[in-house]
């Protein structure tokens, strides 16, 4: 295991925060410095965070959790999964909208200003174990080989690579991003189903855009996009997927409020598509030790699984959620 | 050269501090996190006869200051525990201390006696005071005779070093401390978390599945260092403080109060590295007041 006092050690290499006689790969306590603050679209707000320990190790839809005021109110830490991350710069991003306590303290957050952040933490997706789907993080894989302004190529990989759909509510679009860029080098027809309320609550898709994705935007009240839930554009995609969905078995992922994700589980249970959830419960230390973020597993066996060590993504068919079972 | 130790009816502590139950499960989460080697000695995840699955979640609540939490035991039972959990946390070289929960008293006889066999353990600590199990826990920490039955029960088949941890929810700790200390006990371990509750104004119900829950965090501090305080005055033997650490200054309040170790517990949920900065404030403190041996300064606050 490696700990790392991070508040004194913010910049330095590795090495220096291994401690003796450890072997792990635990997280790291990283005092990390406040690159920017931006406000975006959505009424969400992204900082992006120097932390280049954690930015190193982060895989897509893993979290880490932050210490928003170094003061005993809020107590606990704040968990975030990673709207960004730059291992070559060292920068992680966090994304969030306001709606409670640490969340209202972090919009006085300023350029500059250090945060206890602990992470990379949870198991994040491992796409590269999803058969099919080789999944490489970016910097590894030769440009050439996303297949864009090269038809043929793409509708090579098209033939024989699995679809994957990204499925998203409100903030929940956040930590998708950095998992389609990871595997943008590989997977050729990824599709965003993203909902949220109004346009006003809608988070910028264009990212998704211009890495290639087909985006499709719903709002609940039509003002921007396809009037209607999320859910509803989904049926439309397995409606227009048809008889291929057998031989593709696209793999799906989704990241939202509850309701969706128990929606979008029971609107593909039936199907061959994959899908996989990411989760939230009311979690205390993000690191397993005190068992708070339970989720119930859908083997009665397995008693309750921890969102923290089993999760935050599981595989649809894993989890019972709320109303289930 | 600044000495730290401490030592607990003959267990001797390379420093004071001891990783509470309930945070530490069997060392395997934190073995990732930090060195286990950083504590004094650790007291392992409150563990029953039988497998518990623990309570249906939310199971924890931010609160002021603190947080609620009704996990519920959550533990692979006791031969788990004593076959594989024990023997794996053993190669860390920290006293270990076991948790044990009991629904009766026959089940307290029987975990004593299950681990009486396993090799490596320093203590037992009997909890009567988990708030979030519907059968016994808190009902036998709530009284002073079944306290006192309790730990007579576990008395019977363990001969090792025994604590008792109390709860700060009966409305005389003294004369439960007193009676544990005559059940057989070497050892108090005070306090467990303080019952309480949320409601969610949006649902109107209650946040947490289980209804109520255990506080702990700064906010119950006051209220362990009082019972502290007392029950160090009213019995002979030693004494780990706990409820609502965070710094060194809050370890340093424990001893002064009459503590002769001192327990982490919500607070190394945020800061998993918090016993390595708390060791490291210490010596400083200690070097600053010339202080040789830092036990030296138990319960200052009420000795002459």
């Amino acid at each position: 295991m490696k700990t790392c006092e991070g508040s004194r050690l913010v910049g330095t290499k590795e090495a220096e925060c291994i401690e003796t006689g450890f072997t792990g790969h635990g997280p790291f306590e990283v005092l990390a410095s406040i690159t920017s603050v931006k406000r975006e679209q959505g009424g969400v707000r992204t900082a992006l965070l120097y932390a280049p320990e954690i930015a190193r190790r982060a895989k897509p839809m893993q979290f880490v959790q932050v210490k928003v005021v170094p003061l005993t109110d809020p107590f606990l830490r704040r968990p975030f999964g990673f709207s960004r991350i730059s291992p070559d710069e060292g920068i992680i991003g966090i994304t969030w909208a306001t709606v409670g306590k640490g969340t209202s303290l972090m919009a006085g957050w300023h350029e500059g200003d250090t945060v206890s952040v602990l992470g990379p933490l949870g198991n994040g997706l491992q796409v590269d174990r999803i058969s099919g789907i080789a999944c490489t993080p970016p910097e590894n894989a030769p440009e050439q080989h996303t297949g864009r302004g090269n038809p043929s190529r793409s509708m090579e990989q098209r033939s024989k690579g699995r679809s994957v759909w990204l499925i998203a509510g409100g903030t929940g679009l956040a930590p998708l991003y950095p998992l389609a860029e990871s595997m943008k080098p590989q997977v050729s027809d990824i599709t965003v189903l993203y909902g949220a309320k109004t346009s006003a609550s809608l988070m910028d898709t264009s990212p998704f855009g211009a890495m290639g994705c087909r985006v499709t935007v719903s709002t609940e009240d039509g003002s921007k996009g396809a009037r209607g839930r999320v859910t509803e554009a989904l049926g439309r995609l397995l409606a227009s997927a048809g008889e291929t969905l057998r031989h593709n078995r696209p793999l799906a992922v989704a990241c939202g409020p509850a309701p969706m994700l128990r929606a979008v589980k029971s609107m593909l249970a039936d199907t061959p598509v994959e899908l996989y959830i990411s989760l939230e419960e009311r979690m205390a230390c993000g690191t397993g030790l005190c068992r708070g973020c339970a989720v119930k597993a859908a083997s009665p066996r397995r008693g309750y699984l921890h969102v923290c060590t089993d999760g935050p993504v599981f595989p649809a068919g894993e989890v019972l959620l709320g109303g289930e079972g | 050269m600044i000495d730290l130790s401490t030592e607990l009816a003959g267990i001797r502590l390379a420093n004071p501090l001891v990783a509470a139950s309930g945070v530490f499960g069997y060392g395997e989460e934190y073995a990732r996190l930090g060195d286990i080697r950083w504590f004094g000695a650790v007291s392992v995840k409150g563990t029953t006869l039988e497998p518990r699955e623990g309570n249906p979640p939310p199971r924890v609540c931010e609160t002021p200051s603190g947080m609620l939490n009704s996990i519920g035991l959550e533990n692979p039972g006791a031969e788990v525990a004593a076959r594989k959990k024990i023997p794996w946390l053993r190669q860390f070289g920290v006293p270990i201390i076991v948790n044990i929960s009991g629904n009766t008293y026959e089940e307290f006889s029987e975990l004593g006696a299950i681990f009486s066999d396993v090799e490596g353990i320093s203590a037992l600590e009997v909890n009567v005071s988990c708030p979030n199990v519907a059968s016994g826990g808190l009902t036998f920490g709530m009284d002073a005779r079944s306290s006192y039955r309790a730990t007579l029960s576990v008395r019977k088949t363990w001969k090792g070093p025994l604590i008792v941890k109390l709860t700060p929810n009966s409305p005389d700790i003294v004369s439960i401390a007193r009676a544990a200390v005559e059940g057989g006990a070497d050892i108090l371990s005070l306090i467990n978390t303080l019952i309480g509750m949320a409601i969610d104004i949006k649902t109107r119900r209650p946040v947490l599945g289980n209804v109520t829950g255990g506080l702990s965090g700064p906010a119950i501090k006051p209220v362990a260092l009082r019972c502290v305080y007392q029950v160090s005055q009213a019995v002979e033997v030693p004494i780990i403080g706990m409820g609502g650490v965070s710094s060194y200054r809050d370890v340093l309040e424990f001893i002064m109060a009459g503590a002769s170790a001192v327990g982490i517990g919500a607070g190394l949920l945020v800061d998993p590295l918090l016993p390595k900065k708390i060791l490291a404030d210490l010596e400083e403190y200690c070097r600053e007041e010339g202080i040789a041996t830092l036990t030296g300064l138990t319960g200052c606050a009420w000795r002459e």
